[in-house]
Formats: C-alpha cells, structure tokens, sequence
C-alpha cells in the first residue's frame, strides 16, 4: 500500500521546481541559523570553562560600549533573517497564483476521505492520479469539519474549509507514487484520512483515465465509503454492535423480522441502506441502524452497492481493497 | 485623594500596606485593571456582531426589526438615572451622610432591578414572537434566513451576559448596602463605595454600547 | 559547595543578619499548621504553595497522557490502541499542559511567591484575591478533570469548530467551561502583580531598580490582562454554539469557523508569551547570580520584556498562513513574525554576555538556565522557520510544529521552571537538595529533550502530519527514538520530585542566601517571615549589584 521508501529516510522526495526552491530555502535558512546559533553554543560552553569560578582569568571590563553591541546584536540577526522572509514570500506569491491553463481537479474533504474529481468526470476515492509536465490546480472545499490536503512531495498544503473553496496549485515533473494526507486535525480517524498521490506521464494518465479510472477503482472506492460512512464500524466481523455481517449477503436469502424471506438484490440493498429499519429488519437483530436517506448522494450510494456485491467474503473484501492499488503502481 | 472627605469617613488600612494612600491607590487601578479586561470581553462579542452586521445586512436588519427599541430606551433611560443615584451614594460617602447614602444604593438598586424586569418582559415577548431560535423544539419565525438566526442568538448572548453582570452587580450592592447601614461603616470601608461605583458605572457603559450596537445601528 | 559567605570583602554587608531573626517569629511555613491555615491562606507564599502542589498533580497527568502517546507511536499502524484512545490522549496532554501547568507554572508559583519579595512589599495588593484566583483555577480544573473522567475529549487542545462543535461525541463541554473559568484566575493573578508592581514597592525601588523577573511577570500580567478576556469570548461563544447551535461557527447559518481561528489565536498567540516571558525572568536571575556578575545590558533586556509583550498582540495570523487567510494577511503577519526575533535575540545574547568574564559556578540551577539557553534559541529559530510562508505550506501542521513548540514550551518554560524550583528551593522551604543528584537530573533531562524532540524536525520535514493515530511505516525508527528518549525524560522528570521531597524533611537547613545571590528576597530569612520582611529591606543602590560590574554600569548608572 505505502510508497517504496526506506526504513529511515532523511530528505523528502521532491517533484517540482517550488518543491525544490523550498528546500533550498530550508537549506540557506538552516546555513544562517548554525551562523548565528554556533557561536552562542560555542561562547556559553567556553565561558563555562574558562570563567569557572577560582580560575585564573582577566575579569575586567573591555571597555567596549555596550549600547553599540546591543543595537548590533539586535538588528543584525534580523536584518538577515529578513532575506529570507522576502524569499519565503516570493515563493508563497507564486505558489498562490495559478496559471491560467492550469487543469482543475475538484477535491472534496469528508470525514474521513477524500473524493477527487478530474475534469473529464472520473472521481476517485483517498487516491488521487495526476499527469505531470501540466499544472494543476486542486479545488477543495470540505462537507463537514475544516480538512487540510496536504502533499510533502510538492511542498503544499491548503486547509479545506466547510463553506469556501481554497485553491492548491503545482507542476509535478517526476514520476512517481506519494502520500497525500490530511493535516488538519479532524476528528477519529483524521490520520486514515488519505492515500496516495501518483504523478504519470500524460499518456499514462490519458490510459488511466479510459480503463483504471473508470472501472477498476470503482470496488476500492466503493470500500472506502463503506469505511467512510461508518458501515465497516458496525457491520464488520468484531465491532462492539454486533451488526450483521455484510460479506456474502448479495444474492443470499434473508429471514426478516416479520417472517418473511427476502433475496437480498440491489433494490433491497438500497431500500436497506435508505431507510434500515421497518418491515426491512432482518430476523434476531434491534431497531439501531440509523437511515442514510439524505446523507449519501445517489452516485456514492451506487458505488457503495457495487461494492457490497462484489464483497463474497471478508477475505475477498481485502482482496479487492488491495488490489486496485497494487494495480496503479 | 482623601481630600474632600467629611470628619470621621476614611479607610481603615489593611496590615500589609504601607499606608492608606497606598491601600486607596491599588484599589483604584485594580478596579480599573478589572474593567478593562470586561470591556474586552464584551468588545470581542460586539465586535463579532458587527462582523455579522457587516456581512449579512439585510437579515441582520430584519432580525432587529423584531427588538423592542422601546424597551431597550427605556432601559438605557433607566440605567443612567441608576449611575446616577450611584453617583450621589459616593457623593454622600464623601460627606459623611450615611443614611442618603444607604438610600441612593437602594434607589440604585432598585433601578438595576427594574432594568432586569423590562428586559425579562422583552425576553418573554421575544419568547412569544417565536423569537428565541436557541431552542430546539420552538420554531423561528425568521427561520427562512439563516443569519437572522446568527444575529439574533448573538443578541441573547451578550443581552444575557450584560444580565449577569447586572445581577451580580446588584447582589454585590444589596450586600454592601447591608453592611455600610452599620453604624463605623464609612470610617472604616469609604473606598468600597467608590470602587464599587466604578464598576456600576461599567454595567452601564456596556449597556450605553450593547444598545446602539444591537438595537439602533441595525434598524 | 555553596557556601553562605560573601566573596571576599567585595559583597555589601547586609544590614540584618538571618540569624536575628530565629526563634522571634515562626517562618511563614510554620506559622500556623492546620489544614484550615492552608486552605483560607492569604499569604502570597502559602498559595504559592498551593498552586505548586496542584500544577505538580497536572504535570504528572499531562505527563502520563504524553506518555500513552509516545506508547502509542512506536509501532506505524496503531495496533497498540484505538485511533479514539490515541486522540483522547493527545487532547488531555494538550489541555492540561497549556491551560494547567504551562500558563500558571512560573507566575502562580515563583511569580507569587516572589514578587512581594523582590519589590519590599509584604504581601500582593490584593491577598484575597490571590486566594480565590486559586479556588477558581481550582474549579476550572474539576471541571476539565471531569471531563476526562467521563471519557475524555478528542477534539485537541485548540478546540477548532466545527470539529468541537457539532461533530465531536465526547465531552467538550465540561472541558470548554473548565479551561474558560481558569482563564479568570489568570486574569485574577495578573490584576494583582500589576497592581503590586505598580504600588506597593517599597520606598526607593524604582521602575529601573527592579529584577528582570518583576519585568517579566509585568509584561506577562498585562497579557493575561489584555488577551484573556478575548479567548473568554471566544470559549463562550464556542460553549453556546455547542450547547444552543446559536450558529457563529456554523457556514449553514452564515457563521465563520475561521472565526474562531482568529479569537483564539489572538490570545493564544500571545499565551505562548505568558508562558516564555516568566521563564526568561528566571533565567535572568539564575545567570548573573552564577556568575556573580551584573546582567549585561539591563535595560535593553526590560524593554525586551515589553517588547516582546508588544508584539506578541499583532502576530497571531501565523498560525493560519494555509488556513484560505488572504495572501496580503498572509505578508503582514508573517514579516510582524521576524519582528518577534529582536527582542528575543536581546535577550539570549545579553546573557551569553552576562557568562563572559563572569565567575562562574555550574550548579543545578545554572546548568537548567544553559540548558534553556540553547534549547530556546533552537525553538526560537525554528519559529522564523515557521514564520516563512513557503517553508510554512510545507511544514504546517506536521511534527516539524510539534517539535518547535516543544522547544520553546518544554526546552524553554519547564527548564526554566525547574531552574527556578532549584534556585529558590531553599527560600521556598527552608532545605538545601542533594546537589549531586540535581545536576544528574538536569543533564538528564537535557538529554532526554533532546533525544525526544530532535527526530521530530526531521518526521516534521519529512512530511509527516501531526495528531496522527497511524502513520507510514517508513517513519517507525525515528518515532522509536523519539519514544525511547521520552522515558529518558521521564526519569529525569522523576528525580527531581524524589530527592526534592526528600530535601523537606532531611534536607540540610538552607541559609538565607545560599548562592550568595543579589535581590531583596535573599535578604530574609529561609524560609521568610509572614510579612516578609522584619525590618524595611535597604533596596541596593543599582540591581544586579555583583561584585562583578558590567563596563555599561558606567555608562548607565554613574
């Protein structure tokens, strides 16, 4: 699932020209920092020792004016440290005004995944697949809480607010598969909220588009929705309420509450899930399942019973979350 | 600052000051150093009402258009004759006058009382205009704009906290009122009226900013 | 080791010997020793006492929160606990170190014990006051302690809405009114220093005669003063849009939950200060006493104070630089940020000026107050860093933030803290601790710091996020060190309160001025007096009075 990387990294992966100016930013900042901190370790430590006390030491004054120093010690350190506020701004300037041409790619925050859509109309679910040598502009807004996407491997992060859009932008120029996180903190399962970032070459991507995109990310999608509206929380073998088990259930008789015996297909799937209880409850279970009448958009729903179909069983359900994303990289 | 104090009224000093200068000194600035912070406390609110003002215009207006200007007149009215017989109890202090002292406090008061009866019956006319949209099973008659709703919850609030302040501050004056109808009270504890008068006169200066702020800017 | 006797013939004599005064009047501890006596006390050094023995009990809850965390985070996929128990424990760690140890630690306990004495005064302004600003820190307390108690909170210490408001199914509640009624005491305590410092010094203590650790309790008062009240709002707002929905955070009613971003950090910004300015008073002292040399450049360094104070007002937007502020906001606060590093600078380098040609003894307290200094000027640069708006997109929000605050809050406000509990542990109770095993504490807790802390700017600039329950598995070894170097800390945490109360029963009796230090509260007894003082203290011709003049003592005071 995770990117290759090493056991013990100590520099990120960078993808783009901003991502390489910031860490060189990082890098001359850091050279003024040992510039200016060096000698105060440095001092104190030889202070230490060479003014102990009963050492032979001359203790007179210097006779240096000591307002000359402050005022020096004062303006010095911040005059050069100045340097890198006008870099650091430039950069954020640039990194805050899109290029025109730049492809748009929708991003919706939710507790607790993340929904992209690209412009041809293909969304996907936590991972997220981008061309690179093109700039992209992410457009995020957030359903609930304040999220943040954040991507290390570009150097940015925008926070996702509930009721306006913010903008991300950049122009990836290597290949390759990234984490992409959400940064704001965001409520129980703020750190799952996430995934991958794949930067392809453009026909790669136009590939991915056509097949991938459309059709095989529709089962691991489906499975984080199913993990994203919080059915696994009930419904999966080992939950504290011992909801029904979904794995298997499409296509099998169920014996229902009042007697009857229903085959469990889509329709009933979907009058389950919109609206649980009622002449709907299956045999030996209580009344708990709230309604999601209203709370799951009609696509999502589909893709989210697309999902409970193929589920066979709970070993062929992490099967499927598995392999969509081997198959990407 | 004892100047212009009748025979027999003073403090007495407490044992860790120096003087009673002293004593008289840090409680002035403690009490003011007290009122700044509350002023603060209610600048921030009146400041997010006015962001809501400025951001939502019109169902701000037409929420205001449902607060009893009258009412709140009336009340400003109220709380500046109160400041006023507050300003007399000092003055009274000052000379030594126990009794009419002890009166303007209860005249005092007795408006603070009076104040929080008319805003009682604003609340309870908000109540039966359907204009309380905090509570969940009573429907709100402006429930079609969103940011009315804001504006008139942030009314209650800092309506509310100004309330408290003023309950307080009249339990704080009954109680003091108690005591400085003793007989020895103005020899020993003059500084209480003042200081005391300066935070009355605070509750005041809030309600003299909550008034226009909520009820005059937005009609 | 620290002998009670001047260094030859160069220290002024005293005008009271310590020792007249035994057996005339019991000492301030042993005045009256029913629990009542403690409980109603209003002298300034009983509830100093009292707010000692409570943030202790918080330090040690914060401290085991911090440490299921570090549990936590040792291995990549959160097997250890549930993402829920996770959150819970970064939130009471957060809440209870910002809002119960770190704002109250150095002004509720040194601040009061301390100033009346530093000033002449015999007792704060307001005595009773004092009293109740700790009953109400107190209340604010149980109600945060109930919270946890109930289940717990997961919403982190800054409380963001929507997230407390309407999404979270823990007990916010509780927490939100606990932490906004210790925000009074607060308030209470700052009202008293400042009306103590402005009014009862004692007859010729000027403003400029005043030890740095005055200044910086002044310049943290007015804080406390000017900024409380704002998060006050703020907290009762978020109290009623959670209980009542009445709708300012809320986008569905035309509410802003940035909104509340900006009324929080516009106090706790500036709380950062309250807790880093009380600290570097400590530092102030500690240093020129163990060098026996006058604080170079003392006023700069007390106008850093109010500077410092200043400033701290118009810098908060940085904690929101990819929070969808406008870019212009964006510019201003972060340029208002470098402006943060001047007065800090001023300080660090006065007192690596005060070591030079000093006389210097490496006593615990000493060693805590170098410590601080390189840790903080760590923590201080690594906030410039942060301040760079392109290096703030990346590292926003990941450990690189952890690590830095850590710095300041842990590397700077609790050595400072210990530094200060070492340095007036015998005026405090009268009993010398075990010197060896203090400077072994110090260097471990140096270490331990260190250890746990460094690794995390690199996880920070390696991307990884903060509050993470679970992370990628290619950052287990450097959270494993992380984690291995919090049990070092621990330990060095854990001597200290050993071998301190050990100091109160077997400890060797502390003379009145053990580190043969300058400032009026060396000159009563150990432990002091009811009122302080017996006799009027002589305030000193210039502060500072070492035997080792500073060349500007000239310059500015002949």
């Amino acid at each position: 699932m995770t990117p290759s990387h090493e056991s013990l990294q100590l520099w990120p992966a960078a993808v783009s020209a901003t991502a390489t100016e910031t860490d060189l930013l990082i890098l001359a900042f850091t050279v003024l920092t040992l510039l200016l901190t060096v000698p105060v370790f440095v001092a104190i430590t030889y202070f230490a020792v060479r003014y102990r006390e009963g050492s032979e030491a001359n203790r007179q004054p210097s006779g240096i004016r000591s307002n000359l120093i402050e005022i020096s010690w004062m303006l010095i350190p911040f005059l050069l440290t100045l340097i890198f506020f006008v870099w650091g701004a430039k950069l954020f300037i640039q990194s805050k005004n899109a290029p025109p041409d730049a492809m748009v790619v929708e991003a919706v925050g939710r507790q607790w995944m993340w929904k992209f859509q690209h412009p041809t109309g293909q969304s996907e679910i936590n991972n997220l697949h981008l061309p690179i040598g093109q700039p992209i502009r992410l457009h995020i807004i957030s359903q609930d809480v304040i999220h943040a996407l954040y991507l290390p491997a570009v150097r940015m992060q925008v926070a996702a607010l509930p009721d306006r859009y913010t903008d991300l932008w950049f122009k990836a120029d290597k290949i390759g598969t990234y984490h992409l996180y959400c940064s704001e903190y965001c409520g129980t399962d703020h750190s799952v909220m996430g995934g991958e970032v794949t930067f392809m070459n453009p026909g790669d991507y136009q590939d991915w588009l056509t097949h991938a995109g459309a059709q095989q990310g529709k089962v691991a999608a489906g499975r984080a929705l199913y993990e994203a509206y919080g059915c696994a929380g009930c419904h999966e073998p080992g939950s504290a309420v011992k909801a029904p088990s979904l794995a298997g259930l499409y296509g099998s008789q169920v014996k229902l509450a009042d007697g009857r015996t229903v085959t469990a297909d889509e329709g009933w799937l979907r009058d389950k899930i919109l609206n649980p209880n009622g002449d709907r409850l299956a045999e030996g279970y209580k009344q708990v399942m709230p309604s999601f009448a209203g709370r799951i958009p009609a696509d999502e729903l589909g893709t989210l019973i697309d999902f409970l179909k193929s589920y066979s069983s709970p070993a062929a359900g992490k099967a499927a979350d598995a392999t969509p994303a081997g198959a990407t990289r | 600052m004892s100047e212009g104090l009748a025979d027999g009224v003073g403090v007495a000093r407490a044992e860790h000051f120096e003087s009673v200068a002293q004593q008289r000194e840090a409680a002035t600035l403690g009490i003011w150093a007290w009122l700044i912070t509350e002023l603060l406390l209610f600048s921030a609110l009146f400041l997010v009402a006015l962001i809501t003002r400025i951001q939502h215009p019109e169902a701000t207006i037409a929420a205001a258009k449902h607060l009893k200007f009258w009412i709140g007149a009336t009340n400003t009215v109220v709380l500046i004759c109160s400041s006023l017989t507050m300003s007399m109890a000092i003055e009274f202090s000052r000379m030594g006058w126990q009794r009419a002292m002890v009166r303007a406090m209860l005249a005092t008061a007795a408006l603070g009382g009076l104040f929080l009866v008319l805003k009682g019956y604003e609340y309870y006319a908000d109540w039966d205009e359907h204009m309380m949209p905090f509570l969940s099973h009573r429907p709100f008659a402006l429930a079609e704009t969103p940011a009315a709703r804001l504006f008139v919850n942030l009314y209650y609030v800092a309506t509310l906290l100004h309330a408290l302040h003023l309950f307080t501050g009249i339990a704080l004056l009954l109680a003091m009122t108690w005591m400085a109808a003793k007989a020895g009270f103005l020899s020993r504890h003059q500084n209480w009226i003042e200081v005391y008068g300066l935070y009355w006169h605070f509750i005041d200066l809030v309600w003299i900013l909550a008034f226009p702020i909520l009820y005059v800017v937005n009609r | 080791m620290s002998a009670s006797g001047s260094i030859g013939g160069t220290a002024r004599r005293e005008p009271h010997t310590p020792e007249s005064t035994i057996g005339r009047k019991p000492d301030y501890l042993h005045a009256e020793s029913t629990l009542r006596s403690w409980f109603l006390a209003t002298d300034h050094k009983r509830i100093a006492i009292l707010y000692l023995a409570s943030i202790t009990g918080f330090f040690v809850i914060g401290a085991l929160a911090a440490g299921v965390v570090r549990l936590a985070l040792i291995v990549p996929d959160g097997a250890i606990m549930t993402n829920d128990t996770y959150n819970k424990a970064f939130t009471i760690h957060g809440v209870v170190m910002v809002w119960f140890f770190l704002i109250p630690s150095i002004p509720a306990t040194f601040g009061n014990f301390l100033i009346p004495l530093m000033i002449g005064a015999k007792d704060l302004a307001f005595p009773k006051l004092n009293l109740t600003s700790w009953y109400v820190f107190m209340t604010g307390a149980l109600f945060t302690l109930v919270s946890v108690v109930l289940g717990g909170v997961d919403t982190g210490w800054t409380f963001y809405a929507p997230l407390s408001t309407a999404f979270s199914n823990t007990w916010v509640l509780p927490a939100l009114i606990g932490v906004t009624i210790v925000g009074f005491s607060s308030i209470l305590t700052g009202l008293n220093f400042v009306v103590t410092i402005h009014t009862m010094r004692a007859p010729g203590m000027t403003w400029f005669k005043l030890p740095i650790f005055v200044w910086t309790h002044y310049a943290t008062s007015l804080i406390f003063l000017l900024a409380t009240p704002v998060i006050t709002t703020a907290l009762i707002l978020l109290i009623a849009e959670r209980a009542f929905h009445i709708g300012v955070f809320d986008p569905a009613y035309g509410g802003d939950p940035v909104l509340f971003q900006h009324l929080f950090w516009f106090y706790s910004h500036p709380a950062v200060y309250i807790m880093v300015l009380p600290g570097m008073g400590v530092i102030s002292e500690i240093v020129p006493a163990f060098a026996q040399k006058k604080l170079f450049g003392y006023r700069f360094v007390a106008y850093a104070s109010i500077g410092l104070a200043s400033v701290t007002f118009f810098v908060w937007g940085h904690h929101m630089f990819v929070n969808g502020q406008s870019d212009l906001a964006s510019l201003v606060f972060s340029a208002l940020s470098f402006a943060v590093a001047v007065p800090s600078a001023v300080k660090v380098y006065n007192w690596t000026a005060t070591i030079h040609k000093g006389s210097l003894r490496l006593d615990t307290p000493m060693l805590y107050a170098m410590g601080y200094i390189g840790l903080f000027v760590l923590g201080g640069l690594t906030g410039l860093y942060l301040a760079t708006l392109a290096i703030n997109q990346h590292i926003h929000a990941t450990y690189f933030v952890v690590a830095h605050f850590h710095y300041i809050m842990v590397g700077g406000t609790v050595l400072a803290f210990l530094g200060g509990l070492h340095f007036w542990w015998p005026k405090f109770t009268g009993r010398m601790y075990s010197e060896p095993w203090g400077r072994v504490s110090a260097l471990l807790i140096f270490l331990g710091f260190n250890v746990t802390f460094f690794p995390q700017f690199i996880l920070g600039y390696l991307g990884m996020p903060r509050r993470y329950a679970t992370y990628p598995a290619e950052f287990q070894l450097l959270n494993v060190l992380s984690s291995a170097g919090a049990t070092i800390l621990a330990a060095g945490y854990i001597f200290p309160m050993l071998y301190l109360v050990y100091s109160l029963w077997f400890g060797r009796k502390a003379p009145a001025n053990p580190w043969n230090a300058k400032g009026l509260e060396w000159e009563t007894s150990s432990p002091p007096p009811t009122h302080n003082f017996l006799s009027p203290p002589e305030v000193p011709r210039i502060p500072y009075d070492y035997p080792i003049q500073a060349q500007e003592s000239r310059d500015q005071h002949g």
